[in-house]
């Protein structure tokens, strides 16, 4: 045999897929990816059905946002595949590595408007980092070698392999096993820039230090607490870091921007060094970039050398994996006097205060009284994964998670619906960690259709529905900045959740009342298998602090004016 | 800002004349030829300057991660 057998080419992609040590797919089936179905049939890697394609990508990111691994989705053609895309470009502007396998038409179809047709390829090639068509069965293996490679590469993200079903159909005579492709290297930071950064590190009176989703890769996470450790330096992150400080570090100042707690985003403003480290300044992050942290000089790294003076100028840039730039940074430090900001730590800190929250009405229900209880009851290895609105922010401001895999978020798109099926692939990636979505009733009723996922696979998921009969985060808006012109916001008509829950027959607990928040919640979070937690909220409850959108992040709002 | 690439996935040509518009750049000007298993490609782009400086720093991202199609 020599190492290569006849089969088709639905099974050498699977074969390809077991190479890459993948063990689950998230998808959902069709006309013509039902040759690669036919030899999933049975096959020992795990096919994860949701109920809707947009889930299978959501899902799919779960998976690796919460392991670091790259996560696998598959739909079928047309309608399959396009339903695809905002997972796909949710995974880019967040830097998550999936592979998104899609169904085609027959090869002869292509470009007649067949039945199921799209051009998937134009479609996801501003969402993707890759996307390929197969169009000779042969080469299937080595295409899903390169995908994966691309995929977890440098800057990861997502890639999509369209294959017509005539090649998944196909006899192939392959190699048993698909050659993997070795990964480019990553840019490195040259000593001269890592010598000038410690130099300003040295020199610097009032350093404060950002960090990114970039810390998720590897093992920057080592790095990083070893480095600000080292320094006792004052440290924020950005939403997709949540986690990469140690729990309980005094220096930690928590998230900045938008709705970030006011110490971090005083000291930053009140910087003259800032060490920006696998971030990429997002506006939600600077808010007015020219007026953000004026006083300071910038050390940026990054593995993606276009974010470098993309949004705010870099007098030194560091090209490179985050994990072996700090590794650098700090061992150029260590060769010299290392200086220590334990006083400006100190002093940064209580440039902040408590969080503002907004008083409401006696024995109703406040959204953030509820998160405070719940994250100070949730197991501290938890895996939490939200939705998109207020109940976001909220958590983002609450949470204290132990690593930045085990808080997840659709941040740089913003995709509601995505709390839920997220939290399905993270529950996958994370056998044996409790696992919980927490979601608004807008972006829950946008993915409904995954209770039933829950059920059929028994997924211990659990589910907190912040439930403030509100479109929360534009009803603020709204509040705020349109004159109390609440269009389309009000979703007072909502259905009875704990009702849909049950009939999905997925246990449902309700709480209206305050007082009853213990102990609903002690019973919630101490049931087995999927469970949904009904919080019926006040419904104009805001998020503070609030920077406005186009304001300098000092500028923070911290109640109804 | 004339740019000079060469392309490993010919469809990169139409991937970058679409980045161009979302920076709020024209392309005024683009030849191609194709060399081999590479495409050569030069652009001729107009925008305002820091448009333009984010454009390059973008294309050469999307070619860095670009492979055969």
């Amino acid at each position: 045999m020599n190492g290569t057998t006849v089969r088709n080419g639905a099974t050498v992609l699977l074969e390809a897929l077991e190479a890459e040590g993948v063990e689950t797919i998230f998808g959902y089936p069709g006309g013509a990816i039902m040759p690669f179905y036919d030899a999933l049939y049975g096959h020992p890697i795990q096919h994860i059905l949701v109920r809707h394609e947009a889930a299978a990508v959501f899902a799919a990111a779960g998976y690796a946002r919460t392991s670091g691994r790259v996560g696998v989705c598959c739909a079928t053609s047309g309608p399959g595949a396009t339903n695809l895309v905002t997972g796909l470009l949710d995974a880019h502007m967040d830097s998550i590595p999936l592979v998104a396998i899609t169904g085609q038409v027959r090869s002869e179809l292509m470009g007649t408007d067949g039945f199921q047709e799209a051009d998937v390829c134009a479609i996801t090639q501003a969402a993707t980092k890759w996307n390929v068509r197969i169009s000779d069965p042969a080469r299937i293996g080595e295409t899903i070698a390169e995908a994966f490679a691309i995929a977890r590469g440098g800057r990861p993200g997502p890639v999509l392999v369209d294959i017509p079903a005539d090649m998944l159909k196909a006899a192939v005579e392959a190699a048993s096993r698909a050659e993997r492709r070795s990964e480019s290297p990553a840019p490195r930071a040259t000593a001269a820039a890592i010598a000038d950064a410690a130099a300003r590190i040295r020199a610097a009176r009032r350093p404060v230090a950002i960090i990114g989703g970039g810390v998720r890769r590897g093992e920057a996470v080592a790095a990083y607490r070893r480095f600000v450790g080292m320094l006792g330096l004052p440290h924020c992150c950005t939403i997709n870091a949540i986690g990469a400080g140690e729990r309980g570090d005094p220096h930690d100042l928590q998230m900045l921007g938008m709705h970030g707690h006011k110490a971090a985003n005083k000291a930053v403003q009140a910087a003259d060094l800032i060490i920006a480290l696998g971030m990429r300044f997002d506006d939600r992050v600077t808010g007015k970039p020219d007026r953000f942290a004026r006083s300071a000089a910038v050390i940026h790294a990054d593995i993606d050398p276009s974010e470098f003076n993309k949004i705010i100028a870099a007098d030194v840039a560091l090209p490179g994996d985050l994990e072996t730039t700090l590794n650098a940074l700090s061992a150029e430090l260590e060769r010299g006097r290392v200086p220590r900001f334990h006083d400006w730590a100190i002093e940064a800190r209580t440039l902040g205060g408590p969080l503002p929250s907004d008083r409401v009405a006696p024995g109703v229900l406040s959204a953030t009284d509820v998160l405070d209880r719940f994250f100070a009851r949730v197991q501290p290895d938890a895996v939490i994964a939200t939705d998109v609105g207020q109940h976001q922010m909220w958590a983002a401001q609450r949470v204290q998670p132990n690593h930045p895999r085990s808080f997840t978020t659709s941040a740089g798109l913003g995709s509601m619906g995505f709390g839920l099926p997220c939290a399905v692939g993270a529950a996958y990636a994370n056998p044996g960690r409790s696992v919980y979505a927490i979601v608004g009733d807008g972006g829950f009723q946008m993915s409904l259709p995954e209770l039933a996922t829950l059920r059929r696979y028994d997924v211990p998921v659990k589910i907190v529905l912040m439930d403030n009969q509100n479109l929360g985060m534009v009803r603020q808006w709204q509040e705020l900045f349109y004159s109390e012109r609440y269009s389309a916001t009000n979703l007072s008509d909502n259905p009875d959740f704990v009702a849909i829950a049950r009939a999905y027959r997925i246990d449902a607990y309700a709480l209206s009342d305050p007082d009853q928040a213990d102990a609903t919640l002690a019973h919630f979070i101490d049931a087995p298998g999927p469970a949904l937690l009904h919080c019926m909220c006040h419904p104009t409850e805001n998020v503070w602090p609030m920077i406005p959108a186009g304001q300098s992040i000092d500028e923070l709002m911290e109640a109804k004016a | 800002m004339i740019c000079d690439f060469s392309l490993r996935d010919s469809r990169t040509l139409a991937r970058i004349i679409n980045l161009a518009h979302r920076f709020t750049c024209d392309t005024v000007s683009v030849t191609a030829n194709k060399a081999g298993s590479a495409t050569q490609v030069r652009f001729a782009f107009e925008g305002p300057p820091v448009a333009l400086v984010r454009l390059r720093a973008q294309i050469e991202r999307i070619i860095a991660s670009e492979s055969p199609a």
